[in-house]
């Protein structure tokens, strides 16, 4: 893989995206754009009923449903683009200063089945070119890099290391992959179920109100990733800006290192971060909720669980164990009893429940340790596992929001952050499904122009979502600092 | 320096004689200033040399700001002020309002300490390091930081300014160099390939007055004292009797530096060589380009023999033919295992402490970490210098021959030689 780690500005690397591990790419280097095959396919046929993907219902949602003016308006940042209708025009109020012509898209097509081809640089001078490339490539896989200094499709025309990266989303990828170890629910690398899915909202909400309340973002948009993750797309102006240091800066903060499948100990320094208390008041009620029960991952909901969480507490706290090991067996507590039960009586040892005496033999350490465990292991569970290398550089490519997933037939659907917790991958709808929708709307409806094939189906909730809650504030916003420049620029005359 | 592995603490007192005793002048600062910007003008080229010396002048700035602030807050408070920084200053009821927060992050001040701490509110893009590792606390963009850590931020916004202005310089090089291309900018040019620790080590010279190396004494020598790349050039000679040019460029100026003459110079390529050649062969071939080395032919340049950056940034050697380079940066980890197994140097432990450095990429440090391996307590040993070991392959060797003269009880060094010859 072309993946470089350099922290300097200056020089730049192409990353080819790493969230996928089904293909082996070879990579591409620099300065010229790279094809490359893989024998990786779909192997259903399209007559078959139940399926959710195929080059045909590709087409079709490319060419009815896929929604061009949305991503070609939040991409533009360009306030002009707001209303539908002023599509045409290209950055035209902005001239120059729009970012979209020189945003490099990347596709991975399939001209024959089973064999993928991996086209980088594009770019296009509006959303009608976008949308005839799409139209006709049909690509399985869009990816969205960065804004470079040129069009990148002008790469091949112009000297080696001309092309820089000038701006970009800060990015975040978290895949349910990362969570195997912690998975009980029976799931392990690209299955999914509601249970381990629970661990997505929790990391949604974790990442969300740090990136909104420690780095003041504002614009945040969240994407289903269409298999087994979410995406981040943090779109501020001064996100977009932030060097490949900062990112790395910003990701590094966010990281947890949770200890590994061998070595379990890991222990959050003393005092806490801020970020990581918050982070905690967020995760512990969804941890008792969502983890502990039965009907989530189980790890108090039989003795035989209970006892292997209890083994992880401090050495010091082995009597404790111990009595509620017995006192658990004979009474029938819920989880969420056990667990109150358990920190209450851990703190007692270290004085923290106001009316017991401390024990006074206990190190400073073990005080620490003890303090924290409860923390430690709601962190091991619940705490956002990021793939940090998505977030490092300007121009690592992140698949795009609103393409279709290959393997499952879903849409990269947008997810509102305020209720990320109810969000069902599996209610997210397939090819399949949405053609059935667009056939019985207008079996009942006729055929109507008024409105965009996407309204006509499940798309619109999270479609309309995404407008309201993300793409109209983000595009208010850059108009009033459009309008602020423009106001500075008369100032200064 | 970087390449002794000093601790923090012995890094700042090195820093601080090597100040003393290169800037310590009345003309100091003037000087101080002038070789600032020459540097800058001849480091902006690449790159690499910009990345190098970037590194280098922060380290340089942080030492100088710690020293400011240390001796007293103040003269840390003044620097701001006269250098503009827009640090905007939390105010005392703000602070006491975050206490908590404030003090939730390890690496800040204590609570008593706390009272009369003053907290900056910056941007947190200008406080980077902190925020990667959350010693500091955030909030809405901005980094909350304490006086005593805006040292590195003052560093981080120096290096900022600093790798624009030589960005800026790049584009002004060309036009210069040019303009001076008789004058200057061939310096400047070469600037970074010079070598200027203790100047070219001088050659090594015996007790009784004469040259330590010579032909008849190479082969002893290159097994008790030369450092891995010689020595791997050495063990290639007498294996195949011959050298590519790099080989001979490298082994060459080595030897030269070592105070081998031209005579002895030529007797020993030429009992080597012409076991695969004849001597009228050699004569044509080779003789000239080792009177060439030795500034006795063309322009007549008396060339400096390789330091180790030269070395390690040269081409690779091509395997199983040519023997020059660095067998730290140029061999790979099961190669260089081997060889240094097969070497003996040192106990397993020892070799994987060399294998380490070297895996970590510091081949300067993994050489001299070799030296201290096989020359224990070199250090406290009168008469050794061992400024240059892990820089300069003749540094190496000037510190391993003193060494062993020093140890054979100040005998001629020669003995331990014969000694070794006498082994082999």
């Amino acid at each position: 893989m072309g993946a470089a780690a350099t922290n300097d500005d200056e020089e730049f690397e192409f990353g080819v995206d790493t969230t996928s591990t089904k293909k082996a790419r070879t990579s591409s280097s620099q300065g010229a754009p790279s094809t490359s095959t893989t024998n990786a396919g779909n192997k259903s046929s399209p007559a078959d009923a139940s399926v959710v993907f195929s080059p045909e219902l590709l087409a079709m949602y490319y060419s009815r449903l896929f929604p061009y003016h949305m991503l070609y308006s939040w991409l533009s940042y360009d306030p002009a683009t707001a209303k539908p209708g002023n599509n045409a025009k290209a950055g035209s109020s902005l001239g120059s200063a729009c970012t979209f012509p020189r945003r490099e898209f990347s596709m991975t097509i399939e001209p024959q089945p089973g064999n993928e081809v991996y086209i980088r640089y594009q770019s296009f001078l509006s959303q009608d070119e976008l949308m005839e490339a799409i139209q006709k490539r049909r690509p399985v896989k869009i990816d969205i890099g960065a804004v470079f200094n040129y069009p990148p499709k002008d790469n091949k025309s112009l000297p080696s290391g001309k092309l820089q990266t000038q701006e970009r989303e800060l990015v975040f990828d978290i895949d349910l992959t990362d969570y195997d170890d912690v998975r009980n629910c029976g799931c392990s690398g690209a299955k999914i179920c509601g249970k381990c899915w629970k661990f997505m909202g929790m990391a949604i909400k974790v990442m969300d109100e740090g990136l909104r309340k420690d780095f003041g973002f504002k614009n945040l948009a969240w994407f289903y990733s269409g298999r087994r993750g979410v995406h981040c797309w943090v779109c501020d102006e001064s996100a977009r800006k932030l060097s490949n240091d900062a990112r790395s800066a910003v990701a590094s903060y966010f990281e947890v290192d949770l200890g590994s499948e061998k070595n379990k100990n890991f222990h959050i320094t003393s005092p806490v971060h801020p970020t990581l208390s918050r982070a905690y008041r967020v995760l512990e009620p969804e941890f008792v909720k969502d983890v502990l029960p039965e009907e989530g991952h189980g790890i108090m909901s039989s003795r035989k669980m209970w006892t292997k969480l209890l083994t992880t507490l401090p050495e010091s706290c082995m009597s404790v164990a111990d009595k509620l090991d017995k006192k658990w067996q004979k009474e029938n507590s819920t989880p969420r009893e056990k667990w109150v039960e358990l920190k209450k009586g851990i703190m007692t040892l270290i004085g923290k429940t106001g009316h017991a005496k401390a024990q006074k033999n206990l190190s400073n350490s073990e005080r620490v340790k003890i303090e924290h465990w409860p923390m430690e292991t709601v962190f091991r569970y619940t705490y956002p596992r990021l793939d940090i290398n998505v977030s490092k550089m300007q121009n690592h490519l992140l698949k795009s929001p609103f393409c279709v997933h290959p393997k499952t037939g879903r849409v990269c659907v947008p997810i509102e952050v305020d209720s990320a917790d109810c969000f069902d991958p599996f209610a997210v709808p397939t090819l399949a499904q949405l053609m059935t929708e667009l056939d019985d709307y207008e079996a009942e409806n006729g055929k109507d122009e008024s409105i965009e094939d996407w309204q006509k189906t499940s798309l619109k909730g999270p479609f309309e979502n995404f407008q309201k809650k993300f793409l109209k504030p983000l595009l208010d916003e850059e108009r009033r600092i459009l309008r602020e420049r423009r106001e500075m620029s008369i100032a200064s005359w | 320096m970087k390449t002794r592995n000093l601790s923090p603490e012995n890094y700042r007192t090195e820093l601080g004689k090597c100040i003393k005793k290169h800037l310590s002048s009345k003309d100091g600062d003037r000087l101080d200033v002038a070789s600032h910007f020459i540097l800058r003008a001849a480091y902006c080229r690449t790159e690499d040399l910009r990345r190098w010396f970037l590194t280098q002048e922060c380290h340089l700035f942080k030492y100088r700001l710690e020293s400011a602030s240390s001796n007293n807050g103040n003269a840390l408070k003044e620097f701001l002020a006269r250098n503009d920084f827009a640090l905007d200053r939390v105010s005392r009821a703000e602070k006491e309002g975050m206490r908590g927060k404030l003090l939730s992050v390890t690496g800040g001040p204590n609570p008593v300490e706390f009272l009369s701490t003053d907290y900056y509110r910056v941007p947190f893009v200008q406080a980077l390091e902190l925020v990667a590792r959350r010693e500091c606390y955030v909030e809405d963009g901005f980094a909350f930081v304490p006086l005593t850590r805006i040292v590195s931020i003052v560093v981080a916004k120096f290096r900022v300014s600093l790798s624009k202005s030589m960005a800026l310089a790049v584009g002004a090089f060309g036009q210069v160099a040019h303009e001076e291309s008789t004058r200057i900018g061939p310096l400047l040019k070469s600037m970074n390939s010079q070598y200027t620790g203790p100047s070219t080590p001088d050659a090594m010279v015996g007790l009784d007055g004469e040259r330590v190396l010579t032909a008849a004494t190479v082969d002893g020598l290159a097994a008790q004292s030369m450092p891995l790349c010689m020595q791997q050039l050495h063990t290639g000679l007498k294996r195949d009797h011959k050298l590519k040019h790099q080989g001979r460029l490298q082994f060459g100026l080595f030897l030269k530096g070592s105070g081998m003459s031209l005579e002895e110079h030529t007797l020993f390529f030429q009992r080597e060589f012409t076991r695969i050649m004849t001597s009228e062969q050699f004569n044509k071939q080779y003789s000239y380009s080792i009177r060439h080395m030795h500034g006795k032919e063309g322009k007549r340049a008396s060339y400096t023999p390789y330091n180790c950056m030269k070395i390690i940034m040269g081409n690779p050697p091509q395997s199983g033919v040519e023997h020059h380079g660095c067998p730290y940066k140029h061999y790979d980890d099961q190669n260089l295992s081997a060889l240094l197994g097969k070497l003996k140097i040192g106990d397993s432990a020892d070799r994987d402490a060399i294998m380490r450095l070297k895996k970590e990429g510091n081949f300067q440090l993994a050489c001299a970490k070799q030296f201290e391996v096989q020359h224990p307590l070199a250090s406290t040993v009168a008469g050794v210098n061992m400024d240059g070991v892990g820089n300069h392959p003749n540094a190496w060797f000037n510190a391993s021959v003193s060494y062993h003269q020093a140890k054979s009880g100040g005998d001629s060094g020669m003995d331990a030689v014969k000694k070794e010859e006498a082994v082999m």
